[in-house]
C-alpha cells in the first residue's frame, strides 16, 4: 500500500508525458500524411494517377490495342480555351503515342497555367505512363497566344493480365489547367511547384499554334 | 495499513469547499466538473435538438416550408438548412454526447468507482472543461457570422474551402473544434493517467469495473484520433486563410486526403461516442439483473479490440471515391471484423439477463433500448459495410437512419440509462418513477417512429442534407416529422423530470439499488459527499467489482 499523493505525483507526470507525446506524435503523423499519400498515389496510381517514365518500354508492342480519350478543362479562374485536338486515339500497348491539346489565351494579358491530370477509370493509374508532358511544367502563354501541347505516354501491356483490369478497353486522359500562381495567374508571379517531379520538360510546346 | 489511510494528507475536512461561482468557475473537484459537464451537456442538446426539430419540420411536407429569409432569397435559406444539418451534428457529437459520457458520468464517477480521491490532474480537469464551453460559445458564434458554416460535420473541401465558404464561418467552426479537440485530449490523458496509477489497493485493472473500462478505451481513442482531426483542420485552416494547397487541387493537394484525414478521426469518434454507453449499459443490466456480468473479461477485451480495429476501417466511408477492388475488399472485411466483438457483447448482456433476477427499472428499461437500437443500427451497419451496397446507399437517409440508431440514439439511451441509474448517487434524490417510465416509452416510441421511416425513404433514395424532395417520398417524411414532435415532447418531459427529482425528489439512501449494485460508488452516502476515499477503500480481498 504504497502512500498516495507525493508518490503519485511523479508517477502521474510520468504517464502524462507519455501520453502528450503521444498526442503530438498523432498530430505530426497528419501531416506527415500528405507526402506520404502523393507518394502513395504515385506509386500505386491510386485515383488514377498516371506513372512518370523515363523512356519507352524496352519490350516488344503488345497486339492488343487500346483506347485512349483526351479531356480537357480549364478553371474558370483561368480565361484559357483548352481542347484536345483529337478526341481519342487507339493505341497498342507498350508503343509510345504523341497527343497534342491546344490551348488559347483569351485575355489580352500574359498568363501562366499549370494543369492537373489523371486517368480513369483509376485503376488504369497503374498501368498507364507518361514520358513527357506539358503538365509537368507551367505553361506561360501571351495575350492572345495559341499553343499545341503535347504528352507522350504508352500503356502498360501488364494492364491486360492484370485481372482488375480485364474490364478496360477505354482509358480517358484528363487535364485541368489552373491559373498557376494562387490567384489569378499573371505573369512574373513566383511560379509555383508543380504535382509530378520533372524530367526533363521537352515537349512543353512543341508546335506553335 | 490502516495508519498510512488516517494519515492522508490534504487537511480539507469532509465538504469544505469554495462557495458561489468560484466553486464552479474554479472547480478542480471530479463531482462538481462533472455535474458542469452534465449541466453543458443538457444545454447543448436543447440547442442541438431545436435544430434536429427545425431540419424535421421543413422535411414534413415537399417544397420549401420555412424561408426565413422570403421569396427569391431561397440560396441563403438552403445555406440556412445546411448550417442547421452541420450545427445539430457538431453540437450533438461534441457538446451533447461525448461532455455526458466522457465529461459527465466519467468524471463522476470512474475515481469514485475506482477507489480514488479525485482525477489525476484537478487542475487540467476544469481547463478541459472550460474550453469546451468556450467551444460551444465559439461555434455558436460561427452559426451566426456570415451566412454561418453549411459544411456538414465532415466539412469536405472544396464546399469548406474559401470558394465556396469565404467569410469567417467556417474559420471560427475550426477554432472550435481545436477547442474542443484540445478538451478531449487533455480529458483523456487524465482518465488513462487516473485509471492507470489511482486506482484503490487491490482494484487491479482486470477488476475494474467494466465502465471504467470503457472510459479508459475511449479515452485511449480521443488521444489518437482528435490530433489527425486538429493536423487535418489545421491544414484546411492555411488553406482557407494562408495559400497553401493541401486539399486545392489546383496547387497540387487533393479533397480526397482531406476525407481520408478525417475519417482516420471520424470513425473512431463514433466509437468514442458508443463505447461508454457499452459501460454504462453494462453497469446497469449487472445491477439490475442481480448477476455479475457475463463475460467479464470478454466484455472488457471486446472494447479494446473495437478500439484497435476501429482505426482500421475508416475508408468504408469513402467508397465512392473510387477506391479499387481490393482496397476495398480490404475496408469490407475490416468493417465487418467489428461484428464480432459487438456481437460478444450484445450476446453476454442478453447472457447476463438469462436467469438473473431481472427487475425492470427505469435505468434497466433505458438499457435494454439501448441493446434493441444499437442490434437494429449495427444489423443495417452490416449491410452497410458492403461496399456493393453502400455505393448505392450512399448519402442517402438509409445512412441517417443507420448511424443515428446505432450511434446516436442508442448513445442517448444509454445516457439516460447513466443519468437515472446515477441521479440519486449524484444529487441525493431519486428521480419520480412514474414520469420517468413514461419518459421512456415516449422516448422509445418516438424515437422509431422519427428513424424507422428513414430505413425506407434512404431505400427509395432520398438523399441526405437537401431541404426539399419530389412527393414520392412525402408519406414517410411525415411520419419521421411526427415522430419528431413524440421525440420532443418526451425531451421536454425529461427536463422536467430533472426538475421534479431535484426540487421534489424522495431522499435515496447510500444503495438504492439492493445486492445488485457492487460497484464501490454505491458503498458512499447519497448524494456523494464532495470529498470521498481520502482513505483508500482497500479491495484485496474483495470479488472482482463488476
Amino acid at each position: 500500500m504504497a502512500p498516495m499523493r507525493t508518490d503519485n505525483r511523479k508517477k502521474n507526470r510520468l504517464t502524462a508525458m507519455v501520453l502528450f507525446t503521444v498526442a503530438g506524435g498523432m498530430v505530426g503523423l497528419a501531416f506527415a500524411a500528405v507526402p506520404l499519400y502523393k507518394l502513395f498515389c504515385q506509386v500505386t496510381g491510386f485515383g488514377g494517377t498516371p506513372k512518370i517514365a523515363s523512356q519507352p518500354p524496352a519490350a516488344a508492342p503488345s497486339d492488343r490495342t487500346i483506347t485512349v480519350r483526351f479531356d480537357a478543362n480549364a478553371n474558370p479562374a483561368l480565361p484559357w480555351r483548352f481542347l484536345p485536338e483529337k478526341t481519342q486515339v487507339t493505341v497498342r500497348a507498350g508503343e509510345p503515342a504523341l497527343a497534342f491539346y491546344r490551348a488559347t489565351n483569351l485575355s489580352d494579358a500574359p498568363l501562366t497555367g499549370t494543369a492537373t491530370f489523371n486517368v480513369t477509370p483509376f485503376k488504369a493509374g497503374e498501368y498507364f505512363s507518361k514520358i513527357d508532358c506539358f503538365c509537368f511544367t507551367e505553361q506561360h502563354l501571351a495575350a492572345g497566344e495559341e499553343v499545341a501541347m503535347g504528352v507522350r505516354f504508352f500503356v502498360d501491356p501488364g494492364i491486360f493480365t492484370d485481372p482488375n483490369t480485364q474490364d478496360v478497353t477505354t482509358i480517358t486522359l484528363s487535364y485541368t489547367f489552373f491559373p498557376a500562381t494562387g490567384g489569378d495567374g499573371k505573369e512574373g508571379e513566383k511560379p509555383q511547384q508543380v504535382k509530378a517531379p520533372a524530367p526533363a520538360p521537352v515537349a512543353g510546346r512543341p508546335v506553335k499554334g | 495499513m490502516a495508519d498510512q489511510e488516517t494519515a492522508a494528507p490534504g487537511g480539507h475536512d469532509h465538504d469544505h469547499h469554495p462557495t458561489g461561482w468560484r466553486r464552479w468557475l474554479f472547480s478542480t473537484n471530479h463531482k462538481d466538473i462533472g455535474t458542469m459537464y452534465i449541466v453543458l451537456s443538457m444545454v447543448g442538446a436543447l440547442v442541438g435538438g431545436a435544430m434536429s426539430f427545425m431540419i424535421r419540420l421543413e422535411l414534413m411536407d415537399p417544397g420549401i416550408q420555412f424561408n426565413l429569409f422570403g421569396a427569391g432569397e431561397e440560396a441563403a435559406y438552403f445555406q440556412f438548412y445546411n448550417v442547421l444539418v452541420t450545427g445539430h451534428a457538431f453540437i450533438m457529437v461534441f457538446f451533447v454526447v461525448m461532455p455526458a459520457m466522457m465529461g459527465g458520468f466519467g468524471n463522476w464517477f470512474v475515481p469514485l468507482m475506482i477507489g480514488a480521491p479525485d482525477m489525476a490532474f484537478p487542475r487540467m480537469n476544469n481547463i478541459s472543461f472550460w474550453l469546451l464551453a468556450s467551444a460551444l460559445v465559439l461555434l455558436l458564434v460561427a452559426a451566426f457570422t456570415q451566412g454561418g458554416p453549411g459544411t456538414g460535420w465532415t466539412v469536405y473541401p472544396p464546399l469548406s474551402s474559401a470558394e465556396f465558404h469565404p467569410g469567417p464561418a467556417v474559420d471560427l467552426g475550426i477554432l472550435s473544434l481545436h477547442l474542443a479537440g484540445a478538451s478531449s485530449v487533455l480529458g483523456a490523458i487524465n482518465m488513462i493517467t487516473t485509471i492507470f496509477n489511482m486506482r484503490a489497493p487491490g482494484m487491479t485493472i482486470h477488476r475494474m469495473p467494466l465502465f471504467c473500462w470503457s472510459i479508459l478505451v475511449t479515452a485511449f481513442l480521443l488521444l489518437m484520433a482528435m490530433p489527425v482531426l486538429a493536423g487535418g483542420l489545421t491544414m484546411l485552416l492555411t488553406d482557407r486563410n494562408f495559400g497553401t494547397a493541401f486539399f486545392e487541387p489546383s496547387g497540387g493537394g487533393d479533397p480526397v486526403l482531406w476525407q481520408h484525414i478525417f475519417w482516420f478521426f471520424g470513425h473512431p469518434e463514433v466509437y468514442i461516442i458508443i463505447l461508454p454507453g457499452f459501460g454504462i449499459v453494462s453497469q446497469v443490466v449487472s445491477t439490475f439483473s442481480r448477476k455479475p456480468i457475463f463475460g467479464y473479461l470478454g466484455m472488457a477485451y471486446a472494447m479494446v479490440f473495437i478500439g484497435f480495429v476501429g482505426f482500421a476501417v475508416w475508408a468504408h466511408h469513402m467508397y465512392t471515391t473510387g477506391l479499387d477492388a481490393d482496397t476495398r475488399a480490404y475496408f469490407v472485411s475490416a468493417s465487418l471484423v467489428i461484428a464480432v466483438p459487438t456481437g460478444v457483447k450484445i450476446f453476454s448482456w442478453l447472457a447476463t439477463m438469462w436467469g438473473g433476477s431481472i427487475s425492470f427499472r427505469v435505468p434497466m428499461m433505458f438499457a435494454c433500448g439501448f441493446i434493441f437500437l444499437f442490434v437494429m443500427g449495427g444489423v443495417t451497419g452490416v449491410a452497410l459495410a458492403n461496399a456493393g451496397m453502400d455505393i448505392a446507399f450512399h448519402d442517402t437517409y438509409f445512412v441517417v437512419a443507420h448511424f443515428h440508431y446505432v450511434m446516436a440514439i442508442a448513445g442517448v439511451f444509454a445516457m439516460f440509462a447513466g443519468f437515472y441509474y446515477w441521479i440519486g448517487k449524484m444529487c441525493g434524490r431519486q428521480y419520480p418513477r412514474v414520469l420517468a417510465r413514461i419518459h421512456f416509452w415516449s422516448f422509445f416510441i418516438g424515437v422509431n417512429v422519427l428513424f424507422f421511416p428513414q430505413h425506407f425513404s434512404g431505400m427509395a433514395g432520398m438523399p441526405r442534407r437537401i431541404p426539399d424532395y419530389p412527393d414520392n417520398y412525402a408519406g414517410w417524411n411525415y411520419v419521421s416529422s411526427i415522430g419528431a414532435f413524440i421525440t420532443t415532447a418526451s425531451t421536454l418531459l425529461f427536463f422536467f423530470i430533472v426538475w421534479r427529482t431535484l426540487s421534489a425528489g424522495e431522499k435515496v439512501p447510500a444503495n438504492p439499488w439492493g445486492e445488485g449494485a457492487k460497484t464501490l460508488e454505491w458503498t458512499v452516502e447519497s448524494p456523494a459527499p464532495f470529498h470521498t476515499f481520502e482513505e483508500l477503500p482497500d479491495m484485496t480481498d474483495k470479488q472482482a467489482a463488476e
